[in-house]
């Protein structure tokens, strides 16, 4: 009877530069986390760059179960955005031109001083 | 450290920063690199968590349930700050055996400082707009600058940070707008706040150098944590801020303020120096409400976390 090679799935991810985050690249399956690393080297950086590697056994990654995943993209979350903030850039400009009166009432003309830094 | 009287570990360690490397937790570090950032961050989460107290207090009394949803978020976020930041400061720590506890306890005996405004009260709807859009404003023009810095696991904490400060920037210009192109009464309620925040906003940066920078400032700039000047920074503050301000029709508290049309240099009245100190030193108007709140709200989730700590899937 043969005998089983007792290996594990490890999931493998790289970081191309050190501002990003590690993201996902894929798997391999080894009998060690060093087999693992030079596996991910081979398989998936013959060409491009990184400038750090993980691997993780598969079994060590706890993930977020399916219908809590389905609730999360129903939260509706326009308030937590700028998607309802756009008319500010509109009226940035307006009153850069067209600078309000102390007393709130609009300008008869004329613009502030100077230039607006964006 | 002499730059004479290197060791290799050491003049190796300068090289990465000279040529922009960033460091990593695990990499070799100089002693007084790990301090210079132990105490910046630490000081930076501590004011984020500080710094969502001042706003939480608007969140039962926004005026309407938009403005109160968009306020609740922006509170979650500046903790979820200072989550991330306790999160970088503690591996730092850990070679001296220190964590989490450690930066709250330095808080509460006032060991740690956080940010000047944050000891400031809240007492309008217009303090609350002023603080998402003049403060955070502020906030943003140095975290900006921190995105440089050489250490990798801050400026990718900062990165997530600043592209949510553009959200509470927004939320406070929406806000301050609003009020600008209300009634007499809520524009006057809009100019007040901007009174009493002013001075505040001048003291963030810290006091200006004039050409004498400090053994910490001198450190940081070696070592790639920081690159600019505590004037430099509220300079950059001026030319953002002060034409959009004017254009609300609003007077910002300083006759003297000026922009020199040729250097572009602004000059202003100074802020009292003194009390930005007895500020800082927890001696501001809310800091010891606000440190009293946080600090018994610590003392009160302890036995949270020691049950989770002892529940048998922790660690
Ligand atoms: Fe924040
Ligand atoms: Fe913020």
């Amino acid at each position: 009877m043969d005998e089983r090679l007792d290996f594990d799935v490890y999931e493998v991810f790289a970081q191309s530069d050190s501002l990003s985050p590690h993201v996902h690249v894929f798997n391999v399956l080894a009998s060690s986390p060093d087999m693992a690393m030079a596996l991910a080297e081979e398989n998936f950086f013959r060409r491009a760059e990184f400038v750090s590697l993980w691997v993780v056994r598969r079994d060590q990654i706890h993930q977020i179960g399916f219908h809590d995943r389905e609730g999360f993209q129903k939260t509706p979350k326009a308030y937590r955005t700028t998607d309802d903030y756009k008319y500010l850039r509109d009226k940035w400009r307006y009153y850069r031109d067209h600078p309000m009166n102390p007393d709130g009432s609009p300008a008869a003309g004329g613009t502030v001083d100077g230039t607006m830094d964006d | 450290m002499l730059e004479e009287t290197l060791t290799d570990q050491e003049a190796y360690f300068l090289e990465r920063v000279d040529r922009g490397d960033r460091i990593e937790a695990d990499d070799w570090m100089p002693e007084d690199y790990r301090q210079q950032l132990v105490r910046l961050i630490a000081m930076h989460a501590v004011s984020e968590i500080m710094g969502a107290l001042p706003e939480k207090e608007w969140v039962p009394r926004a005026p309407t349930l938009y403005r109160k949803l968009a306020i609740t978020a922006k509170v979650q976020d500046e903790v979820g700050h200072g989550q991330l930041l306790i999160r970088v400061a503690e591996d730092l720590m850990r070679p001296w055996g220190k964590n989490r506890e450690d930066i709250m306890d330095d808080l509460f005996t006032g060991r740690l400082k956080y940010h000047n405004v944050f000891h400031m009260a809240t007492p309008t709807w217009a303090d609350a707009g002023v603080i998402g859009w003049l403060v955070d404003g502020a906030a943003v023009i140095t975290q900006g600058m921190s995105l440089s810095c050489s250490y990798a696991p801050y400026a990718r904490a900062l990165q997530r940070i600043v592209e949510e400060e553009g959200f509470h920037i927004q939320h406070g210009e929406s806000i301050c707008m609003a009020l600008a192109e209300g009634t007499p009464m809520q524009r006057a309620m809009l100019q007040d706040a901007l009174n009493r925040w002013w001075p505040a906003l001048l003291m963030f940066f810290g006091p200006p150098e004039k050409n004498q920078l400090s053994t910490h400032q001198l450190r940081n700039i070696r070592y790639r944590i920081r690159s600019k000047t505590n004037e430099e920074l509220r300079q950059r503050f001026f030319s953002k801020y002060v034409h959009r301000i004017w254009s609300l029709g609003l007077t910002i508290p300083d006759p003297t303020l000026y922009q020199d049309p040729v250097t572009k240099e602004w000059t202003y009245a100074q802020p009292d120096w003194e009390e930005f100190r007895q500020i800082v030193n927890n001696r501001g108007p809310r800091s010891e409400a606000r440190l009293g709140l946080r600090s018994t709200t610590y003392q009160e989730g302890e036995w949270v976390r020691r049950t989770i700590a002892l529940s048998p899937t922790a660690g």
